[in-house]
């Protein structure tokens, strides 16, 4: 089959996998007003309450370690945190990295030490693995 | 073609690409608009078919794509050296699909004449350069960073990715066949104005890109 045949039946499988997959992330989005942290769901503001302030270069949050020791984690250095988006992006960073974190009041995770592919918005979960 | 004449012009479509990412992408982001998709389906795809067209040279959006992300590096917006790494990455892998996709293609372009054939050609290379590019990052930026990379973050951000393109296929239909059009006119430079045009052009980009981080970051 020559280029002539081919080009337009590859943008045709392009259009329908674009197509299909905007369907199904649509219909899995999960639209919630609670944030799951390992296994208990809370409020933004529960957790604003909770956690103390930090700040990296203009935004301001919750120290994501210390959210994490005051929920009751052990052990906290010996876990992953895997950071998960009402879309499904997700993130896993390790305890290091959860040092110079933070989470802000449009659940939206920043650090300081990783790059921008590393900022999740609109988080539901942060899952202790 | 000279391989001066050809690294000027890898050059200056680079830092234009570059500096279009740096400045409008990150406009387009801070208004809450797909910048990704738009980047890769508008400005991304415009500026790698003029080059393809004008310098007829294969292997010359390779170029283009590292000199695009190299300036991204220093990207205005934001953050240190190395927090645009993800996008610097999507930015060289984009030149690379580009760059094997239209590998088979004839330098002169005219297989393309078809509306139906330039069109697809531009939904395909729209998308696979964003989906593509979108994939590598997703892959190299955790390997690069101190957090490490999960295969699992990967997988299940896939459809996402897909759907996400279709924007970027849609915008890619459309300016394709709108770039084949610009055939006609004869684009030409003169030769004693090439370097200077090409070089001043090009150290604009890096001057204002640079000039915006310093600013940015001191106030």
């Amino acid at each position: 089959m020559g280029k002539r045949k081919l080009i337009p039946i590859f943008a045709l499988i392009v259009l329908l996998v674009g197509s299909l997959s905007s369907i199904y992330v649509y219909a899995t989005t999960i639209n919630s007003e609670y944030i799951n942290v390992n296994d208990r769901d809370y409020t933004i503001d529960q957790l604003l309450f909770i956690g103390e302030e930090r700040t990296i270069e203009t935004y301001t949050g919750i120290a994501l370690d210390d959210l994490i020791v005051k929920i009751g984690v052990s052990n906290p250095e010996k876990h992953e945190y895997t950071i998960i988006a009402a879309d499904a992006y997700q993130k896993t960073v390790k305890w290091e990295n959860m040092k110079n974190g933070l989470l802000t009041k449009n659940r939206e995770s920043i650090f300081s030490d990783l790059p921008k592919s590393f900022r999740v918005r609109d988080i539901v979960k942060i899952e202790v693995i | 073609m000279e391989k001066m004449k050809l690294i000027a012009g890898i050059l200056v479509f680079g830092s234009l690409w570059g500096f279009s990412e740096c400045i409008i992408g990150s406009a387009l982001h801070d208004a809450g608009l797909p910048a990704g998709a738009i980047m890769t389906g508008l400005f991304a795809v415009v500026l790698m078919m003029m080059s393809r067209m004008l310098y007829k040279q294969r292997g010359m959006q390779i170029g283009m794509g590292i000199v695009a992300g190299t300036l991204r590096l220093f990207s205005p917006f934001g953050g240190n050296v190395g927090y645009f790494i993800c996008s610097a990455i999507a930015i060289m892998a984009e030149g690379m699909i580009f760059e094997l996709i239209w590998y088979n293609m004839s330098l002169d372009l005219n297989e393309l004449k078809p509306l139906k054939i330039s069109s697809s050609m531009g939904i395909v290379t729209a998308y696979c350069c964003y989906v593509g590019g979108y994939i590598v990052t997703q892959i190299l930026t955790p390997v690069l960073s101190s957090a490490g990379f999960h295969i699992v973050n990967l997988i299940v951000f896939i459809p996402q990715m897909l759907a996400t393109g279709l924007l970027a296929a849609l915008i890619g239909g459309v300016v394709v066949p709108v770039i084949l059009l610009l055939k006609k006119l004869d684009i030409t430079v003169k030769d004693r104005l090439y370097y200077p045009t090409t070089i001043g052009v090009s150290i604009l980009c890096w001057f204002i890109v640079i000039a915006n981080t310093i600013l940015i970051s001191s106030t």
